[in-house]
């Protein structure tokens, strides 16, 4: 009887914290969609109508697939650039290892609002970029059109996402046996053929938990678009917060949430399909 | 199960959790509603609402307010003739959420929402009547403003705060400042238009243009409002959603245009020097009307009303024409105001003040209609 008290007080706090604020929660989430209103004697009549109106309304559609779109790119550029990064560290790094690793988080302790701006005074009109091309004679005229973009978005979130997906490829690569390398020298492997073969296949799990550590809270992004997006960068997570706050309708803020859920779910299952990717994991 | 099966519930879990995490962010972003007052002001931190141990006779006031509004400067005398009563302040970031409170059964002794969310809170008698003869500096308030807080017959807000909103321009960027609400959909500014990301401001603005009533139009109306909005989305440079944001775009440039600035933004640029004009648009500015009123659950109305005195005493309001630049309700405390501030805002200047266009109640339809409307113009592009 020993084993599954032990298995009960570990699995137990984080079951609670799960089901108080994650389960319910989106229990509640899935009432309200179904809610007529939100204000008076409408909250007590349920209904399809939002989900109708959701399905109805193709400029919802629209913007969840260009969010999804640019998740999924902005997770791509943050796993390729953190790749290299990761492995820079891992094998070449040395003794520097911990030093450039803290150099990498370091900017991550500061606001993240504060880092979102910074990328407003290096794109704005007045900013860093527009005075070098000016000065370099490529422009004439400085002008913001580098802000205030979809491009603007992605530029920003691809800063801010690269350490955090450099992270987990780092810990993939640091568990992989040197040996395994060696031994495919050994049996005459080209160092780019034992990389193919041996070191991206047994980071693999590291690269996946990156990506999708980007790509899931980057399709939900509201503050970045909101600052730097300007007239063409509003995400969905923008207009979830719009339906709660500014239309008063919850029921429909609900309904899209949940049709982002099922976003996610559905990039999720297509991702385990792809490729040997599931197959990888069980290494 | 196997270690695929695992790790594969796990990164869902990961999935789920971020998504809900990303999902509940926005309510508690704080979002532009016009009274929200200026960021840069030195705020004293709200009282901390942890209960003291109390004496049988010690009271408590839940006030539900703006941040930047819980100073003392604003209730002195309160506290002065209170000390005992503990003062607790909650904040707001959007009027709306003075209805979603109550509604949740938040206890308040006072709210402060915008005159456009007066009528829903009277109509499901969520405020009780106001016994005006119980405050001192009643007599001295505003005849224009008080009577948009009355509702059948009885006086259910008193006004305390309200404000322009107009078009902020940088004079020395434009070749022509603009002269109406239609001007702004002059190419000449296209690319350069920070316009509020208000769906019902930019309604109401996108109506005055067209020469139409903003609250009452028939269907053939509203279409031609919504597609003057989506003709406007490819100029807009960004859409703002707080006073620095927009202050900000209008000191380094990226914005020619601020539409939808308030007083506060105009006075903060001239303070920095910058060749700005807050223009009287021909159809009128918009204005907007907030101030306060008693919860029906409220156990402390007479204390209420000695707040509500106190905020509406004349060195208070006073304090907030000069501090922060905005309007103020009661008369008696405009011979303390600075004379720039009272000339720059056209403070003491009735006929102004006769033709702004302040913000009327709007149905839950409209509402939800025209915020529907503005998703559909910022994802035009």
């Amino acid at each position: 009887m020993e084993h599954p008290r032990r298995l009960f007080a570990l699995i137990g706090p984080p079951s609670v914290y799960l089901t108080l604020f994650f389960l319910l929660p989106l229990g509640i989430m899935a009432v309200f969609s179904f809610r007529a209103g939100t204000i008076g004697e409408a909250r007590n009549v349920f209904t399809l109508e939002h989900y109708r109106q959701f399905i109805a309304n193709a400029a919802y559609h629209r913007l969840l697939w260009r969010s999804s779109l640019m998740a999924f790119g902005i997770a791509s550029i943050s796993t390729l650039l953190a790749y290299p990064l990761a492995y820079f560290l891992t094998f070449q790094a040395g003794e520097r290892k911990l030093t450039l690793m803290t150099l990498i988080i370091i900017p991550t302790w500061t606001s993240y609002l504060l880092r979102v701006f910074a990328w407003k005074l290096i794109l704005g009109t007045n900013g860093l970029l527009n005075t070098l091309l000016l000065s370099l004679g490529i422009i004439d005229q400085a002008s913001p059109i580098l802000l205030y973009s979809r491009t603007a978005v992605m530029v920003t979130l691809v800063y801010v996402w690269v350490p955090f997906v450099a992270l987990p490829i780092f810990a993939a690569l640091e568990r992989i046996d040197r040996s395994l390398l060696e031994a495919a020298a050994d049996l005459g492997c080209k160092p780019w053929e034992a990389f193919l073969r041996v070191t991206l296949p047994l980071s693999a799990p590291g690269v996946i938990a990156g990506f999708f550590f980007c790509l899931i809270p980057t399709l939900g992004e509201y503050v970045t678009p909101l600052l730097v997006g300007g007239g063409q960068g509003a995400m969905y997570g923008n207009l979830i917060q719009d339906q709660f706050v500014r239309a008063l309708n919850w029921s429909m803020g609900s309904v899209m949430s949940l049709a982002m859920l099922l976003a996610v779910i559905v990039l999720l299952v297509i991702f385990s399909r792809m490729g040997s990717f599931s197959k990888l994991l069980e290494l | 199960m196997s270690l695929k099966r695992s790790a594969w519930v796990c990164i869902a879990w990961l999935a789920v959790f971020s998504l809900v995490l990303a999902a509940c962010a926005p309510s508690a972003q704080p979002t532009a509603e016009p009274p929200t007052a200026l960021p840069e002001q030195p705020t004293a931190p709200p009282e901390q609402p942890t209960a003291p141990p109390q004496s049988a006779g010690a009271q408590r006031l839940v006030m539900l307010d703006w941040a930047g509004y819980e100073i003392p400067e604003f209730w002195g005398k309160f506290k002065k003739n209170h000390p005992q009563v503990q003062v607790d302040f909650s904040f707001l970031t959007e009027s709306a959420e003075v209805f979603s409170k109550l509604q949740s059964g938040f206890e308040a002794d006072l709210v402060h929402p915008c005159s456009n969310f007066w009528k829903i809170l009277v109509d499901n008698n969520m405020v009780q009547p106001i016994d005006t003869s119980k405050l001192k500096n009643w007599p001295n308030v505003n005849p224009s403003l008080a009577k948009q807080g009355e509702f059948n017959g009885q006086q259910y807000w008193v006004p305390w705060d309200w404000g322009y909103e107009s078009v902020l321009v940088r004079k020395d960027l434009v070749e022509k400042v603009p002269e109406s609400w239609a001007d702004i959909w002059d190419p000449q500014y296209k690319g350069h238009i920070a316009i509020n990301d208000s769906g019902e401001a930019a309604h109401v603005w996108a109506s005055l243009a067209l020469g139409l009533d903003p609250w009452d139009q028939t269907p053939e109306q509203y279409e031609q409002v919504r597609q003057k909005l989506l003709e406007l989305a490819p100029s807009v440079l960004a859409y703002w959603t707080g006073q620095t944001d927009l202050d900000q775009m209008l000191a380094s440039g990226d914005a020619w245009l601020g539409v939808g600035a308030w007083n506060a933004s105009y006075v903060s640029l001239l303070n920095e020097n910058y060749d700005v004009v807050y223009i009287d648009p021909k159809e009128g500015r918009t204005g907007y009307l907030c101030g306060f009123g008693i919860p029906s659950t409220s156990k402390n109305v007479d204390l209420a009303l000695e707040m509500i005195d106190a905020y509406l005493a004349p060195d208070a309001q006073a304090y907030l024409a000069n501090e922060y630049g905005y309007g103020i309700a009661n008369q008696a405390a405009l011979s303390l105001v600075k004379p720039d501030i009272v000339k720059l805002l056209s403070l003491d200047d009735q006929d102004m003040l006769a033709r702004t266009i302040f913000y009327k109640y709007i149905t839950d339809e409209q509402r939800q209609l025209w915020a529907n409307t503005w998703s559909e113009v910022k994802t035009s592009r």
